[in-house]
């Protein structure tokens, strides 16, 4: 069931998309909170990289492992960017970058909602629907 | 909870802090001249704010607030104007510590950051209304 696949992988970057949208939110609300450090999470490659080959269920009573990746979401502190550096206060928060990412966040999400959107209109046309 | 709701609620906690910086702010610009009213008397002092990081252990979320409001220690300006209640022996009034400009800056600032979260804000709505939108078909 490839399309099922794809639902998964859907789901899994919304989950992604949502996380970043909370740490960049976290990045521009302590933009002038001293001794801050811009955050950011794992890539997106990354996190689905670190997926695992579930085991072998012999009971259908036991719990499924994620086939796609495990919650492997990490959010660390962002390299300090170069150009702003460590402000006096001790904050490294760029307000512009923060903005960009953002941005990028929002068409990444727009993308994968349409993509379902698409493929779930797809499958109810395989229904005669 | 759910990353998208603690979005929100971060935005909303740095709107908070920055709405009370610039109301510190706009306290220092209306008290620019008040001087006090009997002889030699100090006059208004300048305020400060600072932020502070806390966790929100409910969402896991790093919220802002307002860590305290102090007074800046720097010195008053002195004036020569005899006719004020508030001069000392030799006609000198005692202003209060604030700089205008730094004042304007600090104003400008926080607006801007006030406009960052506001953005910040609508963006985490969109992407909650995109979601829901998916029930449509």
């Amino acid at each position: 069931m490839q399309s099922i696949q794809l639902f998964e992988l859907a789901s899994k970057q919304a989950e992604w998309l949502s996380i970043r949208q909370q740490v960049v939110s976290t990045n521009i609300a302590n933009a002038n909170t001293p001794k801050f450090r811009a955050q950011d999470v794992t890539p997106f490659q990354s996190v689905l990289e670190s997926s695992y080959t579930p085991m072998a269920r012999t009971n259908a009573a036991h719990f499924a492992g994620d086939t796609l990746g495990g919650d492997k979401i990490e959010v660390k502190d962002e390299e300090v960017n170069n150009e702003i550096g460590v402000q006096e206060s001790g904050n490294t928060v760029a307000v512009a970058n923060e903005l960009s990412k953002s941005g990028e966040i929002k068409r990444q999400y727009d993308l994968n909602t349409q993509l379902v959107k698409a493929f779930h209109n797809m499958m109810l046309t395989a229904l005669g629907k | 909870m759910d990353p998208l709701s603690a979005a929100l609620k971060i935005s909303g906690s740095g709107m908070e802090a920055e709405a009370t910086r610039l109301r510190v702010v706009s306290e220092n610009i209306a008290n620019s001249r008040t001087t006090g009213d009997t002889p030699g008397a100090d006059p208004y002092r300048r305020k400060t704010i600072t932020f502070s990081n806390e966790l929100d252990r409910a969402s896991g979320a790093k919220m802002v607030n307002v860590k305290k409001i102090g007074v800046d220690k720097g010195n008053f300006i002195e004036e020569h104007d005899p006719s004020s209640p508030a001069a000392d022996a030799n006609g000198m009034v005692k202003l209060p510590n604030v700089n205008m400009l730094v004042e304007m800056a600090d104003l400008r600032e926080a607006n801007r950051s006030y406009e960052a979260n506001l953005q910040s804000i609508r963006q985490s709505r969109d992407l909650i209304s995109a979601t829901i939108d998916l029930l449509k078909g």
